[in-house]
């Protein structure tokens, strides 16, 4: 999971990493009786990125510029997300910006610094552009972060070695939120260097692993603030995943499992059909939770057709199509519902399905016969 | 023949007298594996369908002679647990948990490489040589013995293909589960020395996903190392950019790194049949004589 800079900031200041004090307002009101330094920034707090070009970075020089940014800002458009929060902070016009991160080396598997004198711009520019100011070094996690780690950098770097003590405590302390916070990515860019050696961070870009959430509970009410797709959070409460998939797309694949539902896309793909949502049951649903998932599926306005595919190892095919029988009996839908399924009970399950009688419930033998009954009637016999 | 689990394999349960951990204990000694010992801290003293319950890993690898372990415990708990498998020096350890978070297992990789221990999963079903022994939860009924090595960072990619294979009369020598996490304990590069030096695997099945580059790390070493045919499917060419598809490690980035093309180019080029479904997996593999 991204955080906003807002939420990132509050990660750095837990873990002392200077950086020019600000405050979040999510409207004009909560600017009142605010105390602040001009001239400022106002920054618009999305959870995609881009905003600076989307014009949700301004200055303000004064109490009436700052209201001007703000409802600018506020409510803007970045991507196709809605600004609901600005960051107001102090302006700092740094001697110097330099670029300091950690991020996952998945190859490796390690925390990987990234150091650079040449702060500022993206990081992928800056290695396509100036190549030989980017200076990396993987952390054997087993050997933790140690003191040399900071000197090779500068050294590497071509740094004047009065900024090691400064430099290294900020990395000790970049390094700490990486790992106790569960980070992915932890970012400083730019990284502000004032010409005594001062180090201040002045935009903060923190992803955190989502399988560590439970260590962070506080970040679990930011994930649904953040969320703006409603079936995500249904999901969620109905212990399915529910992923948005591509827009256009108008069937919605129900699956067991990542593997077998990025397959069924492919395969939907490969003849034509688009896939405009995929929900992961999981191992070994029950019916109720089959049911409650094909309600989930068809509440998108943007499913045409619904496509089941099961491979029944815990899960059990009979418990597929009662769930699905379940649904139609109490909700009922006219659109397709194509149901594929292989493994445990199928019989049994083929019999349930026919049983229901309904000419929108097809069952399918075979991965390619459902992209077949997709694509040919929609699903229609 | 076949690689990492067979009849000579003496399983530990870590989380054994869990419902999951007795469950598949069941499951495992119905398959005839040999299960020697469970561990669940202040449980010791039990037994688990017959199996003794032991405090520790280090009790009961002394009293059994123990040479593997599986860890059937919740993903907070995992870590801990396969640190505690490596720590009484056991060479193969299991994970199946799904959503361990990656510096639990960042750490356990690193350390499990410096003693010598061989780490699989998690978010992994685990490891069957049909006919011989299970370490897992697969459902085995749709596993045979034969002569095909797959490992799979998917379990239903998996399942299907190995359900088409033993139809058409296609058996496998051990199917392994590298798990669906972005950092897994044992990577395909990792597997692959084995089921190349294994005399009873002739033809290597790699199924794999978008995210990461262990696909590409195997078609280095394929096209280095590896005479057998191998046979590969990457899942996931249609997903969307920037998205986590369930799978923890399964994810293209904003700049399409991990994506699909890229994996099937370097296997290409590595002289690996591509399959684009599993239906296509047990097609080619037929065309190679299996």
């Amino acid at each position: 999971m991204d955080l906003m800079e807002y939420k990132a900031r509050e990660y750095f200041e837990a873990f002392g990493i200077p950086g020019p004090k600000g405050f979040v307002v999510g409207d004009l009101a909560e600017l009142e009786g605010k105390v602040i330094d001009y001239p400022c920034m106002v920054k618009a707090q999305a959870p995609v990125g881009g905003r600076g070009k989307a014009g949700g970075i301004r200055p303000a020089g004064d109490a009436a510029e700052l209201r001007a940014a703000c409802r600018a800002i506020l409510g803007m458009d970045i991507k196709g997300r809605k600004v609901k929060k600005a960051l107001i902070t102090a302006q700092v016009r740094p001697a110097r910006e330099w670029y300091l991160a950690i991020a996952l080396d998945r190859a490796a598997k390690t925390p990987l610094v990234i150091f650079s004198p040449a702060g500022g711009m993206e990081i992928e520019e800056a290695a396509r552009t100036q190549p030989g100011t980017i200076v990396k070094l993987n952390l054997d996690p087993v050997f933790g972060l140690r003191s040399y780690a900071a000197t090779y950098l500068l050294s590497k770097a071509g740094i004047d070695p009065k900024y090691a003590p400064q430099f290294r405590d900020l990395l000790g302390r970049l390094h700490r939120l990486f790992h106790e916070g569960d980070c992915l990515l932890a970012e400083i860019n730019p990284l502000a260097v004032a010409g005594d050696g001062t180090l201040q961070a002045l935009d903060a870009k923190v992803t955190v692993d989502d399988s560590a959430l439970y260590r962070h509970p506080e970040l679990l009410a930011f994930r649904d603030e953040v969320e703006d797709n409603p079936l995500v959070a249904e999901g969620r409460k109905a212990g399915v995943l529910f992923i948005p998939c591509d827009p256009a797309g108008t069937v919605t694949v129900i699956s067991n499992g990542s593997g077998m539902i990025m397959s069924s896309i492919d395969v939907l793909a490969k003849n034509g059909l688009a896939v405009g949502a995929a929900l992961d049951l999981g191992g070994g649903a029950t019916a109720g939770r089959v049911g409650e998932t094909v309600r989930i599926a068809l509440s998108d306005p943007g499913a045409k057709a619904v496509f089941i595919n099961i491979f029944g190892g815990i899960t059990r095919c009979d418990e597929v199509a009662a769930g699905v029988g379940d649904f139609m009996d109490r909700h009922g839908t006219g659109k397709p519902v194509v149901v594929r399924f292989e493994g445990t009970n199928k019989e049994k399950g083929v019999e349930i399905l026919n049983s229901l009688n309904r000419d929108n419930v097809v069952f399918v033998d075979g991965l390619y016969e459902g992209v077949e009954a997709l694509a040919k009637g929609r699903g229609a016999p | 023949m076949s690689i990492l689990v067979d009849e000579n394999t003496r399983l530990i349960v870590q989380g054994i007298t869990g419902r999951e951990g007795a469950f598949h204990t069941e499951q495992m000694l119905a398959y005839h594996t040999r299960v020697a010992a469970g561990v669940t801290p202040g449980k010791g003293g039990r037994r688990v369908h017959g199996v003794p319950v032991f405090n520790t890993v280090r009790e009961a690898a002394e009293a059994t002679g123990a040479n593997a372990s599986i860890a059937f415990v919740p993903a907070r708990f995992t870590a801990e647990s396969v640190y505690e498998a490596m720590d009484a020096d056991l060479p193969l350890v299991l994970a199946v948990a799904e959503h361990v978070p990656v510096m639990d297992m960042m750490g356990v990789h690193h350390a499990a490489r410096k003693r010598n221990c061989r780490v699989i999963g998690p978010n992994s079903f685990g490891v069957i040589s049909p006919g011989k022994a299970k370490a897992g939860f697969m459902a085995h009924r749709i596993f045979a013995p034969g002569r095909v090595g797959i490992m799979s960072r998917s379990a239903t990619n998996c399942y299907e293909t190995v359900y088409l294979l033993t139809r058409e009369g296609i058996g496998q020598s051990t199917c392994v589960g590298n798990g669906g996490d972005a950092i897994p304990g044992s990577a395909f590069v990792d597997i692959l020395p084995l089921f190349a030096a294994d005399p009873g695997t002739e033809i290597i099945v790699i199924i794999g996903e978008i995210g990461g580059g262990e696909e590409e790390l195997a078609a280095a070493y394929i096209k280095e190392r590896v005479e057998k045919p191998v046979i590969a499917l990457v899942a996931g060419r249609n997903s969307p950019r920037g998205r986590s598809m369930g799978h923890a490690g399964a994810i293209i980035g904003a700049d399409g790194g991990g994506s699909a093309e890229r994996k099937e180019e370097a296997l290409r080029e590595a002289g690996v049949h591509i399959a684009e479904s599993a239906a296509d997996i047990v097609k080619i593999a037929k065309r190679l004589g299996a």
